[in-house]
């Protein structure tokens, strides 16, 4: 049984259709990509799986279960987490408070340190503990993000662009952060741009064209499918 | 949680003001407010104990606005509810057998049930910041309009006449039923103390809060709203407690000035009486509880020191303030004062809240 | 006959709370649709478009004359504000309605100072004329001609003036007009300078039903406030269905109950709907989409 399954997912605003019909399936434990241009409906399809937009129509499954109505709060409490494109972070407090944060509605006080030093010493922010989140630098906030996410011990990740704005080395290092936390037992499903990344992680892709379903492979798949390079090609001459 | 362990919330990051140097100075404050009665007259106490009985309501605009991010404008729609309610009350049942404490509970219970009810109609339908603002503002302002027309005769709660734009007057001070002989807090030097140990339990009441879990998730939603949720939060829950607990704290405002000065009017709840809570919160520093208690009580004084020349004038100094503040120091002028050590010596500051988290 | 004299007599009750509400929410809807603020100041400058109308019109001038005088005072006005309060908060909106709310304050009581409690109005002018058994005060019912003739003139400003369409632009992607060589912040000054004169076209048009006291703003914010909350950001698309469907509720309760109660039940209907539409507010959906 797939852990995240979507079925005919439609979502419009106003006339225009921004995800049209969407089947998904990730089986638990794959690292599962999703890349299309610009405005194929990658961002909407996560809102409509986080529950920050309700589907037109369709239904999204996780784990067996229909959640498609629950509030996104509750669907983390299943086992979702997610990081976001632009970091979000909790500015005005420090990365310590952050990720204490994100911690705290699982753990009591003892073991909430350990693991806040765990976390920190996992994401290299050791030094930074007692900063303001918002003075970190911009690869930093992505990681202190993943932190957050990952502290929620999700079965499933959700990761929006983690890489944007990160350095090669960083992107790598994210990368193998990714791997790691699948060998962990986590499920992730990520929307990148960066294919050096997708080629370094993904199990399989999908490509959404439009806010349809265009392709769906191995990554050596998807580089070979001239209809996938035929329209990132229009996106450019654009 | 333990006791210890709550204690020890009682610092942490969401406030300013820890450590040794901070308690010393805390300790000879409150000395001082605890000896004073004995260096002035009845009166000046009395008038002291009035500053003191608007702090409730400033602490609680400070948690709902400063730490939870949520601009309640009509705050003193739950002041007035409170005030009217133990007017009624106390109109209809007396004081005797300490109705009168009875009375301050139920009052402040009503204002809070009014905040269950609005709040739940705001949070739940996700009203975004400006429009929950105006809202509220308008709330307050509706019910000054329903109180101000209620001066017929058929306007009464049992014995109690709402007596319309004049407001409602006579009801009896609190009164502590005591071994021989009710004690009647009058103005005076006992009110000076139970409103002066009242303040000190709630603010440290609240230090204690705003640094527990519920503290973190609350600042936490006014960073960033989405995120909170995404971390499994239910934030509206959060928001409708803080905005609870402030209402709570507007009422029991309400209730002890009406049984301050024994009275109570509509215009407790009109435009310029909700701007007034704003404006000491904003300028004494709304998001810390110790920077809004020191700016509501500097600028309270300043106020009634400013009346002298008509309150027009003072409530036109009270406008510029608040421009000021938002213009040239936006976390607020105590706010700002508290963390002038903290810029000369950067290093230690940042120490201080390393060694106050880890 | 006495079916159609009732009729009637709703159909004026309705257009006359119509009219208020176009009238007292347009100004603040347009500086909230344009720039994300509310302004808090919004009754004062009706209250100085009425005290401006009332001195100029006991100055000798005739009452259209000086009620446009009123407008164009708080239009005046609500620049100075612009440039001297508003304009430096722009990066923080919340902040904005914070400092206007000052402002309110500076305003209302400093008229209490300079001119005093109250102050001598201007009769109301035109009679009233009879239809069907009803009296029609005559002033009311140009009250409503002029708010249907102030949305049609927005209409035709932001739809078909360079200056108005450049505004929206500037609303819709701000650095897109910046790139276009718009210079915003010109465009921010004359929309700030356009709500406040719209505020004062709105106390000018009212001030010879009303009695003058330097708080009279509030008489017209409560209104004003849940009509923006319901219509949101756009003044055709939002405050005008807003002011529509607020009518119809407003205008019954207050035939049935009375004024007051035609206010409160405005105000229930309006914090039943935040609920019942959840993110049902105009400006969201766009919002969502960017």
């Amino acid at each position: 049984m797939p852990i995240l399954e979507t079925r005919g997912l439609n979502k419009h605003f106003g006339g225009l259709h921004v995800t049209a019909d969407v089947n998904l399936a990730i089986p638990a434990g794959e690292i599962h990509c999703l890349i299309g241009p610009n405005g194929a409906g990658k961002s909407t399809l996560f809102r409509l799986i986080l529950g920050e937009h309700q589907p037109s129509s369709g239904q999204v499954l996780y784990d067996g279960e229909d959640i498609t109505r629950l509030k996104s709060f509750e669907r983390i409490r299943r086992g979702m987490s997610v990081k976001f494109q632009v970091p979000g972070i909790f500015k005005a407090l420090s990365v310590r408070q952050n990720l204490e944060i994100a911690l705290q509605h699982h753990l009591d006080h003892g073991s909430l340190r350990q693991e806040i030093d765990e976390l920190l010493g996992f994401l290299s922010l050791r030094d930074a503990a007692g900063q303001l989140a918002g003075n970190l630098s911009h690869g930093q906030k992505q990681w202190l993000e993943i932190g957050m996410a990952v502290a929620l011990k999700p079965k499933l990740l959700l990761l929006d662009e983690p890489t944007a704005g990160m350095s090669p080395d960083e992107t790598h290092a994210t990368g193998e952060m990714v791997k790691e936390l699948r060998r962990g037992g986590v499920t992730v499903l990520a929307v990148e741009h960066d294919m050096d990344f997708v080629r370094q992680v993904a199990d399989r892709v999908t490509v959404l064209h439009m806010g349809r379903v265009f392709a769906q492979g191995t990554i050596g798949e998807i580089v070979a499918d001239e209809r996938v390079a035929a329209i990132y090609l229009g996106e450019v001459h654009a | 949680m333990s006791f210890a362990r709550l204690i020890s919330r009682i610092e942490g990051p969401q406030t300013l003001g820890r450590g040794p140097a901070f308690w010393g100075g805390f300790a000879v404050v409150l000395a001082a407010a605890y000896g004073y009665p004995l260096l002035a007259d009845g009166y000046t106490v009395g008038n002291t104990a009035y500053f003191l009985t608007w702090t409730f309501m400033a602490l609680g605009l400070c948690l709902i606005w400063g730490y939870g991010g949520v601009l309640s404008f009509g705050q003193t729609a739950f002041f007035g509810m409170a005030g009217y309610g133990y007017g009624v009350l106390t109109l209809n049942f007396g004081e005797a057998y300490g109705f009168t404490l009875l009375a301050l509970v139920l009052a402040v219970a009503a204002a809070a049930l009014l905040a269950v009810v609005l709040g739940y109609f705001l949070f739940f339908g996700r009203i975004s910041g400006v429009f929950l603002g105006i809202v509220t503002l308008s709330v307050t302002l509706v019910f000054e309009r329903f109180m101000a027309q209620t001066a017929g005769p058929e306007w009464r709660i049992g014995a109690a006449r709402l007596n319309g734009f004049n407001g409602m007057s006579g009801m009896p001070p609190l009164t502590v039923p005591w071994f021989g002989g009710d004690i009647v807090l009058f103005p005076d030097v006992a009110l000076y103390y139970v409103l002066l140990t009242l303040l000190l339990v709630v603010y440290l009441a609240l230090r204690i809060l705003v640094n527990s879990r519920f503290g973190n998730v609350l600042v936490a939603i006014r960073e960033n709203p989405e995120r909170a949720e995404m971390l499994g939060y239910d934030i509206r829950r959060y928001q409708l407690g803080a905005f609870v607990i402030g209402a709570a704290l507007a009422g029991l405002s309400g209730v002890l000035y009406t049984s301050w000065g024994q009275y109570i009017t509509p215009s407790s709840m009109g435009i310029t009486a909700a701007a007034l809570p704003i404006i000491w919160v904003a300028v004494g520093g709304r998001s810390d509880l110790t920077a809004t208690l020191v700016g509501t009580l500097a600028i309270l004084a300043l106020f009634q020191a400013l009346t002298i020349h008509g309150s027009q004038y003072a409530l036109v100094v009270m406008g510029a303030l608040l421009v000021v503040t938002v213009l040239a120091a936006p976390e607020g002028i105590v706010t700002a004062l508290l963390k002038l050590p903290g810029r000369f010596g950067r290093r230690s500051a940042v120490r201080a809240i390393t060694e106050a988290e880890g | 006959m006495d079916v159609l004299g009732a009729v009637a007599a709703s159909l004026f009750q309705f257009g006359d709370t119509f009219a208020f509400l176009v009238l007292s929410a347009s100004g603040l809807a347009i500086i909230f649709g344009m720039m994300g603020v509310i302004n808090l100041a919004h009754g004062e400058f009706i209250m100085c478009g009425a005290y401006v109308t009332v001195l100029a019109s006991r100055a000798g001038l005739p009452l259209p004359a000086a009620i446009l005088a009123g407008a164009l005072a708080a239009g005046l006005a609500g620049m100075v504000v612009e440039r001297l309060v508003v304009r430096h908060l722009y990066s923080r909106p919340l902040d904005t309605i914070v400092a206007t709310w000052g402002i309110s304050l500076i305003a209302s009581q400093g008229t209490l100072i300079l001119m005093g409690s109250t102050m001598q109005g201007v009769g109301t002018p035109l009679g009233s004329l009879e239809v069907g058994g009803y009296h029609y005060s005559g002033y009311r019912l140009v009250l409503i001609a002029v708010a249907l003739a102030l949305l049609l003139a927005l209409y035709l400003f932001f739809n078909r003036t360079r200056f108005g369409v450049l505004a929206r632009a500037t609303i819709q992607v701000p650095h897109m007009a910046e790139a276009l060589g718009v210079d915003t912040r010109r465009v921010y000054s004359l929309t700030f300078g356009l709500g406040a004169a719209l505020a004062g076209l709105t106390g000018g048009l009212y001030a010879p039903t009303m009695t003058m006291v330097p708080t009279m703003g509030a008489t017209f914010i409560v209104e004003a406030f849940v009509t923006v909350v319901v219509g949101g950001a756009d003044v055709f698309l939002g405050t005008a269905p807003a002011a529509a469907v607020l009518g119809v509720v407003k205008a019954g309760l207050t035939a049935g109950y009375g004024q007051l109660f035609g206010q409160i039940g405005l105000l229930v209907a309006v914090i039943g709907f935040i609920r019942m539409l959840p993110k049902g507010i105009s400006g969201f959906i766009l919002r969502e989409r960017a």
